[in-house]
């Protein structure tokens, strides 16, 4: 029996289908059963993302319609062993699928897969409710800006309220040079805020743009150093113990100044 | 004292220090569901009672709502010029 987790984050484009699609490739690569789920009802995308596009025949409102069994709408990636799609509709919308049919969907893969991931759509509606509504956990994806983390705690106060636990966070698009000149908060900062469990930190890197371009999830990449960042985060999720490197770019002076002024 | 050393050597207060305490305030009031409109009342109401005993400017007082750890705290900063002499009254 494996687990259900929700990937969400309340406000878009913070790098939800990015972090669903390299972190279930990155948990196949290391030998896990894996689906992804595209709960983006009418805005699908994690199929372009993961260069699965052209590849969609059935999706899950085929299965909740019974046009198509569950098994037979699973799209297989064929880069890697054991990691498979299921789309979303495009023709549809959020209201046409209601949270227990998203269940059943979800208890049905985990019984014979070793992850679930389900991509939910940005917003706290039903999206988000028929996304949430099957998953055992939570990964919470955030910026270090404003809105994201505004965003992420509304989220996390209504995840709490549904009894997924544990909810981890996955810091996005951080920039070590950007913090160190105090121009982007830390993540201290960040999880003395939102007070939930960091699960990784992933730095800013272009790589994400061109890996998207081409429909190559970044972590078939091993050099770059988000692919770094996502397998260690995956690792992590099958329960090994790695430590989250310091990604903080510290100049001489600035460590000066921080040890006169810590504490305060 | 609130300067700090980085402050005193850096021009202006980190931006990323003051998205951190901007968004512990918001985020707090959103958590307790309390918006701007309570505050106020809070404060209007707060300011009657004190003016029964303190003689202060009413602008001058500073309201706020914080989290420590897994408790929310009311942090009222009241300068007053002198306490009414309450004996004088009766």
């Amino acid at each position: 029996m494996g687990k259900v987790i929700v990937v969400t984050s309340g406000k878009g484009g913070v790098g939800k289908t990015t972090s669903t699609a390299n972190l279930g490739t990155a948990l196949a690569l290391l030998g896990k059963t894996v689906v992804v789920v595209d709960a983006d009802v009418g805005l699908r995308n994690l199929d372009i993302v993961m260069g699965l596009e052209s590849r969609i025949v059935y999706t899950s409102m085929d299965v909740i319609e019974k046009q198509c069994e569950l098994g037979k709408a699973l799209v297989k990636d064929r880069r890697v062993d054991g990691l498979t799609l299921l789309a979303a509709s495009q023709k549809n919308n959020k209201d046409d699928i209601q949270p227990e049919q998203m269940k059943a969907i979800c208890d049905k893969l985990k019984a014979s897969h070793d992850f679930v991931l389900i991509d939910s759509p940005a917003g706290i509606e039903r999206g988000f409710i028929n996304a949430s509504a099957g998953a055992d956990e939570a990964i919470i994806v955030t910026t270090p800006d404003v809105s994201a983390i505004r965003d992420a705690d509304r989220i996390i106060g209504l995840l709490q309220h549904a009894g997924i636990e544990p909810i981890n966070l996955v810091l996005n698009r951080f920039s070590p040079q950007l913090v160190g000149n105090g121009s982007m908060m830390d993540q201290e900062d960040v999880l003395d805020i939102l007070n939930i469990d960091l699960i990784g930190i992933v730095p800013e890197d272009t790589g994400v743009i061109t890996s998207t371009n081409r429909g190559i999830p970044l972590v078939y990449e091993d050099a770059s150093p988000g692919s770094q960042a996502y397998m260690r985060i995956a690792r992590r999720l099958t329960g090994q113990r790695i430590p989250i490197p310091d990604l903080e770019q510290k100049g001489f002076l600035s460590n000066i100044v921080n040890w006169f002024t810590r504490n305060r | 004292m609130n300067i700090s050393i980085k402050q005193l050597f850096g021009r202006k207060p980190k931006s990323s220090n003051i998205a951190k305490q901007r968004l512990k305030l918001v985020i707090t009031q959103d958590r307790l569901n309390v918006d701007d409109r309570f505050m106020t009342r809070l404060h209007h109401e707060l300011a009657e009672v004190l003016a029964k005993y303190f003689e202060f400017s009413v602008n001058s007082v500073q309201m706020s709502l914080k989290q420590e750890g897994n408790s929310y705290v009311l942090v009222a900063d009241i300068p007053y010029k002198k306490l009414h002499d309450l004996n004088a009254r009766q």
